[in-house]
């Protein structure tokens, strides 16, 4: 069992998501930087997708009640056991009554604690992902609140040699205020001027606070878009397209000076002028993207995205090769 | 076969595709999307994660370490090809009723809230949707919008949330609003609401940009288990379907509500067999025989 002393900023328990649900509207979920989250549970000895506790901004107060391991990865967060600074990327050994204290970060945004043998919630649709619109899975269906108490499963045969164990510095995320997102272009994009297609590659776009695991919004640069009458049935406004299903990732533009990337609780349709998608790697990047900061879209082909997705899975096979026991 | 030109199709980011069937909406795309998303599904092919039908496109999402994003896209062309036949479409679906209160003071107390976000604030959402659609009388407007049958022709948004389109009316015939200048941060759950040509029932209160014209006596999700008809998965809503909405007054409206609370309401749905071809040869006259005295 673990105890939420204090439950930080929005915590909530996350795996990899779920599957095979999004006809019926209910989104992914899961891990919003799963890089960080797969090399959480590794350094436990976990398989990659075994649920864990995934925090915002300001971490949590936790109790243990067993004697365990843990790592913390994802948005370097000052974090304390019982008053003792702990590092980040490491493998800990935690015993009965020890409090771990996660406070704020200065860069980045998510934070992942990991177990051995994961958080045990029950799964729902195939996943113990939280998706809080709907009160869907995780704990309640809900961000964790000062009291709750979790179980956690026993610690893997074996975990305990994993203590100490760490990620090179240079195998984990930047956390830099600029990111560059790799997207392919398509969808409705030929509702976009070429002037417009331009100023979207070429400027720079910043994170507005109203940013959260559905979508993130950006502003900062004007588009134009050809102002050809919309469709039959897709309303009125040179912006509406016929409702369709939205790939998570999708860039939207629902007026021409707001951009709207969709991120793992994405609503899973509507009907926005969409230009193209960010690649599911560079998700992890937008999760990690602070109010304020900064990015630029990169154009990419499909070729390249399936490169980029290789490159990643190299970099967590070379981790699974190092840290194993 | 559906006079349909070829369907477009997009790499979506490395998990997804994307074919888009035809720009505007029309019947005929929603019946194609519907045929080859179920002969995708029926095929089962490991890597693929989600099948996703909607209103006149679908969309596909696959694991591209289990199978390659080119030859998955000429997999899927060749079923979107050969088997989008609407004649080896066999629908079996149900016809539901949804009582609904018309120009409800709900939805008006939310026309209030947020007129600042809307393109006439002085108006209600139900005046505006009379308005730009020629409408004086109230009564004819109610008439009008319940004599039709929708058929659901995507599910999405938020669990729950089903597109529904108008069936055997002209284009010109439906009607049709804008959607909200920018959303309204709040919706109540099962407000009836239009946008473009589409009509949904909010299943669950949160955001939404669809003009609101009244309220659904009935839940369209219910994760309690409390109602017999939506116990095996929780969704009223299923693709191919078709809503017909029935006027009621406040006493109905708040009859029928106490009915959910306990748990002992029941829909009014009939199963039927829709068939595609019949629908694209005979439109209205068809949808009339299917309807009967529903």
């Amino acid at each position: 069992m673990m105890e939420i002393k204090s439950p930080g900023l929005w915590t909530t328990v996350q795996d990899m998501g779920r599957a095979g649900k999004y006809h019926l509207g209910v989104p992914p979920s899961g891990a919003a930087d799963k890089y960080s989250f797969m090399i959480g549970n590794l350094l436990v000895g976990n398989p990659v997708e075994f649920a864990a506790l995934e925090m915002t901004l300001i971490g949590a107060e936790i109790e243990f009640q067993k004697n365990t391991i843990i790592a913390l990865t994802g948005a370097p967060m000052k974090a304390y056991l019982n008053q003792q600074l702990v590092p980040f990327w490491e493998t800990i050994h935690v015993k009965e009554g020890d409090i771990l204290t996660v406070k704020e970060c200065l860069k980045g945004v998510k934070s992942y604690l990991c177990v051995s043998g994961g958080i045990q919630v029950a799964e729902v649709f195939g996943s113990k992902s939280t998706y809080e619109t709907s009160k869907i899975g995780g704990f309640q269906g809900r961000k964790l609140t000062a009291g709750d108490r979790l179980e956690m499963n026993e610690p893997l045969p074996g975990a305990f040699k994993q203590v100490g164990k760490s990620i090179p510095l240079e195998l984990t995320p930047s956390f830099e205020s600029f990111q560059e997102l790799r997207v392919t272009l398509g969808l409705s994009g030929y509702l976009m001027s070429d002037e417009g297609l331009k100023a979207f590659l070429n400027s720079e776009w910043k994170v507005s606070p109203e940013s959260n695991r559905v979508a993130y919004r950006y502003t900062g640069a004007k588009v134009s878009l050809t102002q050809q009458s919309p469709p039959f049935g897709a309303g009125n406004s040179f912006s509406n397209v016929v409702d369709f299903a939205y790939p998570v990732g999708s860039i939207m533009f629902p007026n021409e000076e707001e951009l709207i990337v969709l991120h793992n609780d994405t609503t899973t349709g509507g009907g926005f002028v969409t230009i193209g998608t960010v690649i599911s790697q560079d998700l992890d990047l937008i999760a990690q993207s602070r109010p304020h900061s900064s990015c630029r879209f990169i154009a990419v082909t499909i070729d390249q995205a399936m490169q980029a997705r290789m490159e990643r899975r190299k970099k967590i096979e070379q981790i699974e090769e190092m840290i194993k026991r | 076969m559906f006079n349909l030109p070829e369907t477009n199709f997009h790499f979506c980011g490395d998990e997804y595709i994307y074919a888009e069937i035809s720009r505007e909406m029309r019947v005929e795309s929603n019946f194609k999307a519907l045929a080859v998303t179920e002969e995708l599904r029926r095929r089962n092919i490991p890597g693929i994660i989600d099948i996703v039908s909607s209103n006149a496109s679908y969309l596909v999402r696959y694991n591209p370490e289990v199978i390659s994003a080119r030859d998955l896209a000429d997999y899927v062309k060749e079923i979107d090809f050969t088997k989008s036949d609407p004649a080896g479409l066999d629908l079996s679906v149900r016809i539901v009723e949804i009582p609904i209160w018309y120009d409800d003071p709900v939805t008006k107390e939310y026309s209030r809230r947020f007129r600042n976000r809307h393109q006439e604030p002085d108006l209600s959402n139900f005046d505006y949707v009379m308005k730009v659609n020629g409408f004086t009388d109230k009564q004819a407007f109610i008439e009008k919008h319940s004599s039709l049958p929708y058929l659901i022709t995507m599910v999405g948004f938020l669990p729950g949330t089903a597109w529904h389109f108008p069936l055997g009316a002209k284009p010109s015939d439906i009607i049709q609003a804008p959607k909200y200048k920018s959303p309204r941060t709040d919706t109540p759950e099962r407000s009836v609401g239009i946008g473009g040509a589409f009509n949904v029932v909010y299943p669950v209160q949160g955001t939404g940009s669809y003009q609101l014209i009244g309220m659904s006596a009935v839940p369209v999700v219910d994760l309690s288990d409390r109602l017999m008809d939506l116990k095996d998965t929780a969704f009223l809503a299923r693709p191919g379907d078709i809503w017909k909405y029935r006027p009621v007054d406040e006493s109905e409206y708040t009859a029928i509500q106490a009915r959910v609370s306990s748990g002992d309401y029941r829909y009014k749905m009939k199963v039927i067999d829709l068939s595609p071809i019949e629908y694209i040869a005979k439109g209205k006259e068809y949808i009339e025989e299917l309807m009967g005295d529903f």
